[in-house]
């Protein structure tokens, strides 16, 4: 735990330090959100995203991100991507996997496939997408496409880092795959200033995950051992 | 007839006995036998109903099963997620005949209905069984029964995931006659499928006839186990909830499981009938073993009623009725006994007719062997009165019958006084004989003494009756020769007679003697030469008699110191 405080706290001052050096912005704030349960477990693998209707659009990044499959499972579970990332889906595994997506933000399909597909796929829009895979009714993967360049994942301890804030006035959601209710509705509003991080608290109730069980035998709806 | 009635009225109480016991017995085993074809049947239905729920189980596992892999086809997620709904319709009737549903519905995640192969015009309708959604929302196996339409079915409802929940995807199988009647065929049993609607039990599926089914409907108890009357009879039923709503409905009818007890019925009942044939004639033996020495004793009764004292009832019986028999034979011996002596006392009676009392008893007390027919000698006597036929024209009976009176008072103790037998009286006649039936050494001198006794003894009598005016006289006659001796006449009457010469040849002496005279034959006379004084009369002519016969007139006896006749006298 007071290694994990101390990496923290190197980051921080690295992050500090790279914001400093930034030539664009001399000085910016960040958001430290925790997320957790309505029992108050830390949630990971939670998006919380800061927009403001003065931010510029996310800006894609150069390199494709990846989501891979491996051990038949979406690696990792959430992926967060701003919008108009490639993202390559490189197939891990011995067998071949059938990716698709019925979800409105990017609907697609990579018919059974072996490897590292040519073309990635561009989430062009926004929004939540929810990738499966035909042959492995349990393999469910989500790929978050943020409309901001503002956003950032939880980890296992439920906390999130979103930084390089300009100061001013911004929304902050939460997103989980298996969040009760609507996402929009989460919304805070937080006055970003340069030094002294914001701090949010976000607590969402979870659904049970609902997916086919891997074993034949398993339990309804068992988290896959990743 | 009263014995007869006393026989039938055994009969009649042993047989009643005997049904009431076999009616009693019957109704023991009958109820017995119901008893036990209920609990057989309950014991049938438990476990029919534990075995048919299991199956209505994996049943509904299967659905489920079959359901989830129809949800799990690619194009159907394709045309869903794409809200083709022409396309969904098309597969949804495609994969309904894969699986032979009756009926698959797809259900967009808020409960609507986007596709239905039974009503495509239900479209956008609302589930008819969100509570089922609900439930598949946290479960795996979601089905039930519901009704639909009115009609039955076995709904599953599973999720149509690509990959997370994008539709629900229901599959119903028709529960209706068919149905029932296939699980009959498992079970053996009757089988309904009956909802609850508002109060009202509806039976949707059944193996039972129509007027059954509405009785079922009407009579449906609330609790898990139950009777129902049915045109057959009663029917055993078992309850058991298959949905949230509708029961399945086991029954069998009791009449089928008293089968065995039905045919075995006719067995029992010639059993019973056999029973009851050995019984009747159990009874007429026993009846008759009762009745028959009672009977026999009233023969016995009837018997001594008509004066047979002989014959005893024979009762080999070592009871109340034996002993009665028994007292009954001690009485014949008691009333035999009695007779003996009156018989005695009257054929004593009878002897003294003719014998002394001596001899009378003698005879009596003996056997009456002495008086069976013989010849022997005899000495026989006959007297008369003189001038007796004028008299008794003459005079009026009383004094006819009192000058017999007293004559025969003055002659007759005579007869036995001298041991002679007194053969007859014939009014003023008499006959004597001596000799017989108990042989004396003397019968002659006898004869002669008691008629001289005699011809003395009258003398008083005849002076009187000879004052009064009527001139009458004795006369005798005696004889002795051989006779035939014996019993004459017919029972009640019998006389001791001597038939034979002598008798005739004493008849004629008496008639030819005068007054006052004893004659005597010669015969006689020989014997008693020397006893009497008499006199000869010339031979005198007798009827009868082809010579005239020497006779002698006795006129007394000559003194003499012989004491018998002194001692005879006063014996």
């Amino acid at each position: 735990m007071r290694r994990r405080l101390a990496g923290a706290a190197l980051v921080a001052i690295l992050t500090a330090a790279v914001v400093r050096l930034s030539p664009a912005q001399t000085a910016t704030g960040r958001v430290d959100a925790v997320v957790s349960d309505d029992r108050g477990k830390p949630v990971a693998d939670a998006v919380v995203s800061v927009t403001s209707p003065v931010a510029p659009p996310a800006a894609p990044p150069a390199a494709p991100a990846v989501m891979d499959q491996q051990n038949k499972e979406f690696v990792p579970h959430v992926l967060t991507v701003a919008v108009g990332t490639p993202v390559a889906f490189p197939n891990r595994d011995n067998i071949r996997h059938h990716v698709y997506s019925f979800s409105s933000a990017k609907r697609f399909e990579l018919p059974l496939y072996i490897g590292t597909p040519a073309a990635p796929v561009v989430f062009d829009r926004p929004g939540v997408v929810v990738l499966g895979c035909n042959i492995h009714d349990w393999m469910v993967g989500y790929v978050y496409v943020a409309g901001t360049p503002y956003f950032a994942k939880t980890g296992l301890d439920g906390r999130a880092r979103v930084g390089a804030l300009p100061p001013g006035t911004y929304e902050a959601r939460v997103w989980h795959p298996r969040m009760k209710g609507d996402p929009e509705k989460t919304s805070q509003p937080i006055a970003v200033t340069a030094g002294e991080p914001d701090h949010l608290t976000f607590v969402v109730g979870l659904k049970p995950e609902q997916r086919a069980p891997r074993r034949p035998d398993g339990p309804t709806y068992d988290r896959p051992q990743s | 007839m009263r014995f007869g009635s006393f026989r039938s009225r055994l009969v009649v109480v042993f047989l009643g006995v005997f049904v009431v016991i076999q009616a009693a017995g019957y109704v023991v085993v009958a109820a017995f036998v119901r008893a036990n074809a209920r609990h057989a049947v309950e014991d049938e239905l438990r476990l029919a109903s534990t075995l048919f729920v299991r199956q209505l189980e994996v049943r509904d596992h299967e659905l489920v099963t079959a359901t989830r892999l129809l949800s799990g086809d690619f194009a159907l997620k394709t045309a869903t997620a794409t809200a083709d709904y022409a396309t969904t319709a098309s597969v949804l009737e495609n994969h309904r005949r894969r699986v032979d549903a009756d009926l698959l519905m797809l259900v967009s995640l808020d409960g609507v209905i986007v596709a239905d192969t039974h009503r495509p015009e239900r479209r956008a309708a609302p589930f008819p069984a969100p509570r089922l959604i609900e439930k598949a929302e946290t479960e795996r196996d979601v089905s039930d029964v519901v009704v639909i339409d009115g009609r039955l079915y076995r709904l599953a409802v599973v999720p149509l995931l690509a990959p997370e929940p994008i539709a629900w995807l229901g599959a119903g199988f028709a529960i209706d006659d068919p149905t029932a009647a296939e699980l009959r065929r498992l079970s053996g049993l009757h089988v309904s499928f009956v909802s609850r609607q508002d109060g009202r039990a509806v039976v949707h599926a059944s193996t039972l006839a129509e007027p059954d089914r509405e009785a079922l409907a009407r009579q449906l108890p609330s609790r898990t186990a139950g009777v129902m009357h049915a045109r057959g009879g009663e029917h055993l039923l078992r309850l058991e909830l298959v949905g949230r709503d509708v029961l399945v409905v086991l029954q069998r009818p009791l009449a089928e499981a008293l089968a065995p007890f039905d045919r075995l019925l006719p067995i029992l009942l010639a059993v019973a009938g056999t029973g009851l044939v050995l019984a009747l004639l159990g009874a007429v033996l026993v009846a008759r073993r009762v009745s028959e020495p009672v009977l026999t004793l009233a023969a016995g009764a009837r018997r001594v009623a008509a004066g047979d004292f002989t014959t005893p009832v024979r009762i080999e019986q070592r009871d109340e009725l034996g002993e009665l028999a028994t007292t009954f034979n001690e009485m014949l011996g008691g009333l035999r006994e009695h007779e003996r002596v009156r018989d005695e006392l009257e054929r004593t009676a009878r002897l003294k007719r003719f014998f002394s009392p001596q001899l009378a008893d003698l005879l009596s007390a003996g056997d009456e062997s002495l008086l069976a027919s013989h010849r022997r000698e005899i000495t026989v006597v006959f007297c008369d009165l003189r001038g007796f036929t004028a008299f008794a024209e003459a005079a009026d009976p009383e004094e006819v019958m009192q000058l017999l009176h007293e004559y025969h008072d003055a002659i007759g103790p005579l007869v036995f006084v001298h041991d002679g037998t007194l053969e007859r009286f014939t009014g003023d006649g008499l006959m004597v004989f001596f000799n017989d039936p108990v042989p004396c050494p003397d019968p002659a001198a006898r004869a002669v003494r008691m008629t001289v006794a005699m011809r003395d003894a009258v003398q008083p009598l005849l002076r009187h009756w000879r004052r009064r005016g009527y001139a009458l006289g004795f006369g005798a006659g005696i004889a002795t020769g051989v006779a035939t001796i014996g019993r004459i006449g017919f029972e009640g009457r019998l006389d001791y007679a001597a038939i034979g010469t002598v008798s005739n040849l004493s008849a004629r002496l008496c008639q030819e003697a005068r007054d006052g005279q004893i004659l005597v034959s010669q015969q006689v006379h020989a014997e008693i030469e020397s006893l009497v004084d008499a006199t000869p009369v010339g031979p005198v002519p007798l009827r009868g008699f082809a010579r005239p016969v020497v006779v002698y007139d006795v006129r007394g006896l000559r003194a003499e110191p012989g004491p018998p006749a002194a001692q005879r006298a006063t014996g």
